[in-house]
């Protein structure tokens, strides 16, 4: 008898398991979006907002008659490790329908039929028309759109005001060349004790952040550049690369000005940020980024008082002749669609919804980075905002964008370690620019390299 | 010497039924996976790109330049200090004279030890690999406080000695495996002949050289064999230092997942899990061969 019992108890339990499954699954369409932030984390603010856009996007397909529930799948990890689990997912015929997605990235996953190109969805989207075209490059691949831009970016110093009052160096400050730049590094290392004066990304543990916000300025404030636009070609020798990478030598192996050893560090780039925050680095070059995420007041290394404490300035050119007075280096990110989504045309309903002229100011307000488009850049909330529209008139003029090659990532990653060989005193900048030329030689074949004057 | 089945339970045939299951399941999950990983080391695919739709056959291509590659030459050397450090001085050396000094230990002190000492061997790796960055991190950690406190100054040991530090890691971590299947050995030796030695009056190191160390010989090359293949392949330093300082941790595993997963070759990557497996066998054919000649 007891046992009969329970087998009709059990049979009970999972008839009513199975019911909730289907009536779960009957209540309409799921669909899955995700971005590397999460609530009190990476990009607190993206996952903040995108859990406002998620309710109204719902709200406005149900009052269409269509049911459609959709999750978010927060991440914060390191870049690398969240491209390559959306490459893994993809390629084994999953992964979120709508992902959050570095234009950088656009290439090597189009090639492979990673990414959906949305131009016939494009074509009837009013708003893709608000658009700049160097946005809507930044999103396309060999004549296809995979990806709408949410934003640009530029890059600078931002130096710690206080610091720089108590080492005696007046503010505000702007450097004219790199003489200046590393006279106020050596006034901070003799006059603060304990303070590194500067965080200039190096190695290959930082990943992309070395190339960007530390290689290609250097790069950049030579005129120098790692791909020539005329010709197609990976450069891979030229005077502004060894100038380049004998500033990463005074820096780090000469003068100490920076510390090698966080360098190639494990997360080396949170514990730098942590470190800025606790007003142990003094000045750090990155993009808008960390100014309207990372150091913001809400932001996951906030500092409350961020507007008083801390200012910009451009990075400045080498100072030798030929070299530009100011270098920036621009990238962003967007979202794309998956291509191995069940609901295409709810998942690019979303894509659009994230995109919309309100959806846009909403996370600029939270997020307050360069406009990608028209109606955005004119808004009143954008022109008011002093530090957008200043950096946007400084720098934008002399900003460059990365090659849109499918090797780039590859070529990327030898910079990485070229600056690794040199900071840590492994090579000289010589020897490492030798194994780099050598190195991407080998990725781009030796025909698409070429040595510059 | 062969063992003779005069009247085997089962018949050939139904033997064959009975284990064909067992041979469907290796070849599915075992022998084809490995067989399509020797494939795959054979092409240019990738996890990106183009070659990630249309991977080229490339033939001996990444083998030739893994064993041309400066890293895979760095990361083998460290791998060898790890295996030496770790493995064999570490937790052979360790859990065996753990082993032998609680042989004759009975009651709590032996209770306490050897549970403080499997439980580092059963708390999940990244469990440990998090308390001992919390234990040597420079900026944080607790052995750094310590010295602070001492006034000695703090040191990056993971920076300073990184091969060092993941060493104590795992031999901190494995020792448990050494100590208990060293002490079941010495569970085996008939105790009269250590009481014979004792009337005797051998000394303690005798005891141990002429009677623990001959009977136990085959299960310490067993146990090495084990922990060898196992620390080759271990992948858990990564949690602590991520392979670096600048490649200074950067095993053979290590070496292999970032070129498979960090820049997604996976064509390269499984080369190298092929030429791993292949040293593999190597050493393992090499201590089997002790085995046996210790067994003769």
């Amino acid at each position: 008898m007891k046992s009969s019992w329970m087998q009709r108890i059990s049979l009970l339990a999972i008839a009513a398991l199975l019911l909730a499954v289907s009536v779960t699954q009957a209540a309409g369409v799921t669909l899955q979006i995700t971005a590397n932030a999460v609530k009190g984390g990476k990009n607190t603010q993206d996952a903040e907002w995108i859990e406002t856009v998620i309710p109204e996007f719902e709200r406005e397909m149900k009052a269409q008659g269509q049911d459609v529930r959709v999750q978010f799948l927060p991440a914060g990890i390191q870049d690398e490790d969240y491209k390559a689990r959306l490459a893994l997912d993809i390629k084994g015929g999953g992964g979120p329908d709508v992902i959050a997605f570095d234009h950088f990235w656009v290439p090597e996953f189009a090639e492979a039929k990673f990414l959906m190109p949305i131009d016939n969805y494009l074509k009837a989207w009013p708003e893709w028309g608000q658009y700049f075209d160097s946005m809507k490059a930044m999103g396309s691949f060999r004549g296809k759109t995979y990806l709408i831009m949410g934003g640009t970016d530029v890059r600078m110093i931002y130096y710690n005001k206080e610091l720089f009052k108590k080492a005696g160096i007046p503010v505000p400050w702007q450097p004219k060349d790199w003489n200046e730049l590393l006279a106020a590094c050596r006034i901070i290392k003799q006059k603060l004790p304990g303070v590194t004066p500067i965080q200039l990304n190096a190695g290959v543990e930082m990943g992309e952040a070395t190339s960007m916000q530390g290689f290609y300025m250097a790069l950049q404030a030579t005129g120098g550049w790692i791909y020539n636009w005329d010709t197609g070609k990976w450069i891979v020798k030229s005077p502004g690369l060894l100038d380049a990478l004998n500033l990463y030598k005074a820096i780090y192996v000469d003068e100490k000005l920076g510390d090698a050893m966080l360098q190639v560090s494990p997360k080396a780039r949170d514990k730098s940020f942590a470190l800025y925050q606790a007003e142990k680095i003094a000045m750090y070059i990155e993009g808008t980024w960390m100014w309207s995420s990372v150091i913001a007041p809400s932001g996951a290394w906030g500092i409350p008082d961020r507007d008083a404490r801390i200012g910009w300035a451009a990075f400045p050119g080498s100072g030798k002749p030929g070299a530009p007075p100011i270098a920036s280096v621009s990238g962003g990110t967007g979202w794309v669609i998956n291509p191995n989504t069940k609901h295409p045309d709810l998942a690019f309903r979303l894509l659009a919804k994230l995109n919309s002229a309100q959806a846009r100011i909403d996370y600029w307000l939270k997020k307050p980075g360069i406009p990608p488009r028209k109606d955005l850049a004119d808004a009143p909330e954008v022109k008011a905002n002093p530090f957008i529209s200043e950096t946007t008139k400084r720098l934008v003029p002399y900003t460059t964008y990365r090659p849109g090659s499918p090797l780039y990532p590859e070529v990327s990653y030898q910079v990485q370690l070229m600056t690794e060989r040199v900071v840590t005193g492994q090579m000289t900048p010589e020897q490492a620019l030798d194994a780099y030329a050598k190195a991407v030689a080998g990725i781009a074949g030796d025909a698409n390299v070429e040595i510059a004057k | 010497m062969r063992m003779q089945y005069d009247n085997p339970i089962l018949s050939r045939r139904a033997a064959a039924v009975f284990a064909l299951p067992t041979l469907v399941f290796i070849g599915v999950f075992l022998a084809f996976p490995a067989l399509w990983a020797i494939y795959i080391g054979l092409t240019n695919l990738r996890l990106t790109g183009i070659s990630a739709i249309q991977p080229r056959f490339v033939g001996f291509a990444n083998f030739v330049s893994i064993l041309r590659d400066s890293f895979f030459h760095n990361s083998l050397r460290i791998t060898a200090q790890f295996v030496l450090g770790s493995a064999l001085i570490g937790q052979l050396l360790l859990g065996l004279l753990l082993a032998v000094l609680l042989y004759n230990v009975k009651g709590p002190i032996n209770d306490i030890v050897s549970s403080i000492v499997i439980l580092a061997w059963i708390i999940p790796e990244v469990v440990v690999a998090y308390l001992w960055v919390a234990f040597l991190d420079y900026d944080f950690g607790l052995l750094n406080a310590t010295r602070n406190l001492l006034g000695m100054p703090a040191v990056n040991w993971f920076f300073s000695h990184p091969v060092l530090s993941i060493i104590i890691f795992n031999t901190w971590r494995g020792t448990a495996f050494s100590m208990l299947l060293m002490g079941a050995a010495l569970q085996t030796i008939p105790p009269s002949f250590l009481e014979t030695a004792d009337v005797i009056g051998a000394s303690e190191w005798r005891k141990f050289r002429d009677i623990m160390l001959p009977l136990i010989r085959p299960h310490i090359i067993t146990n090495a064999v084990l922990i060898t293949i196992w620390t080759f392949n271990v992948f858990g330093p990564f949690l602590l230092t991520g392979g670096g300082p600048a490649f200074a941790t950067d095993l053979v595993s290590i070496y292999t997942y970032r070129n498979a997963f960090k820049y997604f070759k996976l064509g390269y990557g499984s080369a190298i899990s092929t030429i791993i497996l292949a040293i593999n066998l190597i050493l393992a054919s090499v201590y089997m061969k002790l085995a046996r000649r210790g067994r003769a």
